[in-house]
Order: structure tokens, then C-alpha cells, then sequence
């Protein structure tokens, strides 16, 4: 099926960003919004911003999506980065604004190749920097 | 594609105890009535006629061949002579479409007012729909109400759309019965699903019984008259009926019973046992008839028959359904069980984001003790969160509440199932429209 259960369209944008994020490195993160009936790209991140700018950058009342580059070194020492999606949606948004990036999720995620950890996150904490190390293991 | 998105389409959750309607867009239903309906047979309506007559036996009563149904609150809190109450549902199941039907008339025609064939319908799907039951609702609605489009949704899906989440395990405490769903990216895991029983309507019966085994007797609002005789001062006046049926009582004692129930009942801290509540205080209630009944321990135990099922052995009256009550499991193990079935890297989501939904998760307290529950029951590594919204409405109408926004999304409108999608595949495509 290639829509999603809303009907949102991605736009390229949001395809092409992804991919210089994954490729070329030129970004930490990139947020996404909703806007009209489509998919489009928010905010960019520079690579020297650190997760706190990221964590920053989500509206504490409306939901999101975004993906973050993240670097880090393993037990053997070895440097690693993995991509992290991850759906934002607090619990204070509006139900409305909940349930249209909920439904979209599924098909904009496939729109972004090379995504390796998800998480969807209703409140700071499921999110802390201490999850993602977590995850990213 | 359907592209007609100036009319709002009309939402319907047709639970096994209450239907929901209403128009996409809204905040909550407009129309909430019982999914039960009264019925006559015509054989015996001589003696009925009466009853009927001085009803104005309303338009919404239809006769549809040789009996006489009535849908609605108003229509069944009238009392008549041989009305049987009978559900069209069994377990989920439609098994009368016929009263379904009458149901539908009942919320487009009576309640909403609209004319179904200006309006697309989202209607809500238990997940153990099967195939046959959503060719044959297509066809209902595209044959005889013509609608111009239709789409079905499942209600765990809605419901875990609607807290913003697509990967969630969804336990929904209905009326009917109680269903465990892990929707995972906007999809149900159908293998993994887990049902039981043991719903509202099971927990009022055990509350009705056991208060009958203490001598109460819980009047139904028929049986009797109060007349003020002085300022402040009542008299009741018992009134009879001989043809009343009994399922006809059982559904107004159940009315009384389940507000009894929503009043004063709470799920316990820990495990019920006897002992440890022997000495609790009693609760006040006022029964219709002005009589004060007080509640002991049963506050506690009856809405422990959710999370331990075995426990109805011990409650008077209910011997019949205690293999009903054997064979369910309790809902922390129901959660277990069902996040097991899935795929191991999924399980860790499921258990962070379980949601809690329906007419019974307004029980006080049911949502810290089945998190506590799981907490124990568990493995080590997971992080439980049990999340139910804070608004009761929400809470409520959760299923009703995703329908609404989805149905109402300008981009959703490409999604119908259209009349003329219909009239060239057939009812069979709605499996590929609706998955």
C-alpha cells in the first residue's frame, strides 16, 4: 500500500535532506512537520550541535518528526553513528495533531531509507540521552 | 477517489454496549444509546397493542416481519408488555443484522437527521472482524443506505491513533468483553490479539447478584410509583406487571446496577481477600426508590474479577458463569500473553506504551493497579507504562474520538472506498481499501 492510513504526501524535500544527513554528514538532525497535507522539512541542524540543541528544537505542545545522526564510541573503542527517527508527540498537543502524525508515521518513515532505531516519545524522558545510548547499542 | 470533503461524513462505534455517532470533526459523539434493542414478537401483540398505542408507538419502531423492534434509550426505558431486550452482537459478532440495521436507522435517521446518502461513513470494527461480517457491512451500506463512501477502521487502531502513538498495545475494557490488541505501525497483529469476557456488563452482573444474595432487591424504575405525600416525604407504591420479561427486568437493573457500579466501585491496591476487607467502611448509595443501600467489601471485590477472574467462584448467584470465568485470564496476564505473541524487537515498545480504553477503564484506580500488576509480572528490562487519558470523555470515547479525526483529515479524503469503487470491483474490495 503505498499510502499511509491519513493519505499524507511527503514532500521531496524531506527525501533529499535525509539523504545529505546519511551521506554526506552536513546535518545532525533534521525536524519535520506537518503542514497542509504534506510532509515538509522544519529545521536543519548543524553537525557540531549536540543533542540538548536537538532536544531544544521540539516544541514542548505540538508534535514532530525528526531524525537525529547520533556519534559514539562502543566498549571496544570503535567510533559508530546510527540514525535515530523519532516521533515526537506530547502529551499535551492536541488530539487532533496526535492522531495526524500517528497515522502518517508508517509511510513517511518509509520514505526516509536507512533509518536504524525508532522511538516514539509522549514526554522528555522517553527520550533522554541515556535511552538513546541505550538504543543504540 | 472520493472527493467530497464540504460534507462532513458521519462516524459510528457500535460497541457491545453503548453505539456512538456523531459527525467527523466533532469533539465527541452526539449520539450515545444503548447497542441493545427491545423486541416484540407479533404473534403475541394483541395484548400489547396498548401499550403500543399510548406509546405512539414511535416511527423509530419498525416492523420488520413478524416482530416489532425498538431501539434507543427512550424507547426501551418505556416499559412494554412481552419486550424481550436482545442483543444483535455475540462476542463481537454481529448475529442479527436485521437489528443492526435498526440500530443505524436509529442514529442516522432519528438522532443525527441526516440523509446517509450525502454523508461518507467511517464506521469502527472490532479487530476480530472477519472478512464475510465487513463484505457484508459494505453492502448494507453501499445497497441500502447508498452511502457515497465508506470506510472501516479497527478500533484499536483508532484508539492508539489517537493518543499518537502507531506502535502501541491497546487494552480495550469494554462492555461486552475485554480485548488486548497490539497495533503495531498502524496495523493490528491479529495473532496476538487476546480477548476475554469479562467486560462492564459482566462486572454489574456480579454486583447485581451479590447485593440480591444480601436480600436487596433492586427495584426496576417501572415497578413502582413514588408519590410526594407531604413536602419531603415519599410513599412508594409497588406497581405489577405480569408480562414484563425477564430480560426486560435484567436491563433495567443492570441501568441501576451500573451506576451503582460506577459510583462506588474502585479497583484494589493489591489482590483482593476477604479478610484484609472485612472491615471496610460502608458506602451510601440511594436506589431509585429512595431506599439507602449500603456497600461493603464488594466496592473492592467486584472490579478485582478483571485482574482475577476465579474470584466469581466466590460470588453468590453467579454460579453459572464461573466457566466462563475459568477459561478467561486476568488482564495483567491477558497483556503478558499477548505482547509474548509478538515479534521480540517490538516488545519493548509494546511495554512502554500499553493504553488503557473504554467504558470500564473509568473504574478508579484500574490504571495504577494494572500498571503495579505488570510492574511485578514483567521482565526486568522492560519499562511498563500503562497511559489512559485524563479525560474521561477521551478515555470513553477513545475509539469514537479517532474516528472523527481521521475521517475528518483533508488528506484522508483519497482514502474512502467509494461508491464507484464499489460498483466496479464489488463488496470483496473493501479487504484491499480497508486493510
Amino acid at each position: 500500500m503505498a499510502n499511509s492510513a491519513s493519505g499524507m504526501a511527503v514532500d521531496d524535500e524531506c527525501k533529499l535532506k535525509f539523504l545529505e544527513l546519511k551521506a554526506k554528514r552536513n546535518y545532525r538532525f533534521i525536524i519535520f512537520k506537518i503542514e497542509g497535507q504534506q510532509v515538509v522539512v522544519e529545521k536543519l541542524g548543524s553537525p557540531d550541535e549536540s543533542y540538548e540543541d536537538f532536544t531544544a528544537s521540539l516544541p514542548s505542545d505540538e508534535c514532530r518528526y525528526a531524525v537525529f545522526d547520533f556519534d559514539f564510541t562502543t566498549n571496544e573503542n570503535c567510533q559508530k553513528s546510527k540514525i535515530f527517527f523519532i516521533a515526537w508527540s506530547p502529551d499535551s498537543s492536541r488530539v487532533r495533531m496526535k492522531m495526524v502524525y500517528a497515522s502518517s508515521k508508517d509511510r513517511f518513515k518509509r520514505e526516509l531509507d536507512g533509518i536504524q532505531v525508532e522511538l516514539q516519545a509522549t514526554d522528555p524522558s522517553e527520550m533522554s540521552f541515556d535511552i538513546i545510548k541505550e538504543r543504540a547499542r | 477517489m472520493y472527493g467530497g470533503d464540504e460534507v462532513s461524513a458521519i462516524v459510528v462505534d457500535l460497541g457491545s454496549h453503548t453505539c456512538k455517532a456523531g459527525y467527523a470533526g466533532e469533539d465527541a459523539p452526539k449520539a450515545v444509546f444503548p447497542s441493545v434493542v427491545g423486541s416484540i414478537d407479533q404473534m403475541e401483540i394483541d395484548d400489547a397493542d396498548n401499550s403500543d398505542k399510548n406509546s405512539g408507538s414511535g416511527p423509530e419502531s419498525k416492523s420488520k416481519g413478524k416482530r416489532k423492534l425498538y431501539v434507543g434509550s427512550q424507547d426501551l426505558g418505556f416499559r412494554r408488555d412481552h419486550m424481550e431486550v436482545l442483543s444483535p452482537t455475540k462476542d463481537g459478532i454481529v448475529v442479527d443484522w436485521d437489528m443492526v440495521e435498526n440500530i443505524w436507522d436509529h442514529a442516522l435517521r432519528k438522532c443525527l437527521l441526516v440523509d446517509p446518502k450525502e454523508h461518507p461513513m467511517l464506521l469502527a470494527e472490532p479487530c476480530s472482524n472477519t472478512q464475510q461480517q465487513r463484505e457484508k457491512t459494505a453492502e448494507i451500506m453501499f445497497e441500502k443506505y447508498q452511502v457515497p463512501a465508506l470506510f472501516l477502521a479497527k478500533n484499536a487502531v483508532l484508539t492508539s491513533f489517537a493518543s499518537g502513538r502507531a506502535t502501541s498495545l491497546v487494552v480495550d475494557c469494554g462492555g461486552g468483553s475485554t480485548t488486548v490488541a497490539p497495533v503495531h505501525d498502524g496495523y493490528v497483529l491479529q495473532k496476538a490479539v487476546a480477548t476475554s469476557p469479562i467486560g462492564g456488563e459482566f462486572l454489574t452482573d456480579c454486583l447485581l447478584r451479590s447485593l440480591e444474595h444480601k436480600g436487596l432487591s433492586i427495584k426496576p424504575r417501572y415497578a413502582f410509583k413514588r408519590k410526594e405525600i407531604r413536602p419531603g416525604e415519599f410513599q412508594i407504591v409497588d406497581l405489577d406487571f405480569p408480562n414484563t420479561t425477564e430480560s426486560y427486568k435484567l436491563y433495567c437493573q443492570r441501568v441501576i446496577v451500573g451506576d451503582i457500579k460506577e459510583c462506588v466501585c474502585r479497583a484494589p491496591d493489591t489482590p483482593y481477600d476477604e479478610t484484609s476487607y472485612s472491615n471496610i467502611p460502608m458506602t451510601p448509595y440511594e436506589l431509585p426508590d429512595g431506599q439507602t443501600i449500603e456497600i461493603g467489601a464488594d466496592r473492592f471485590k467486584i472490579p478485582d474479577v478483571l485482574f482475577n477472574p476465579s474470584l466469581v467462584q466466590t460470588i453468590p448467584g453467579m454460579e453459572s458463569f464461573v466457566e466462563t470465568a475459568s477459561s478467561a485470564r486476568g488482564l495483567p496476564q491477558m497483556v503478558i500473553e499477548s505482547i509474548n505473541k509478538c515479534d521480540v524487537d517490538i516488545r519493548r515498545e509494546l511495554f512502554s506504551s500499553i493504553l488503557l480504553a473504554g467504558g470500564t477503564a473509568s473504574m478508579q484506580q484500574l490504571k495504577e493497579r494494572l500498571e503495579k500488576d505488570l510492574l511485578e509480572e514483567s521482565p526486568q528490562a522492560a519499562r511498563v507504562k500503562v497511559l489512559a487519558s485524563g479525560n474521561a470523555t477521551e478515555r470513553r470515547f477513545s475509539v469514537w474520538i479517532g474516528g472523527s479525526i481521521l475521517a475528518s483529515l483533508g488528506s484522508f479524503q483519497q482514502m474512502w472506498f467509494s461508491k464507484s469503487e464499489y460498483e466496479e470491483h464489488g463488496a470483496s474490495y473493501i479487504q484491499r481499501k480497508c486493510p
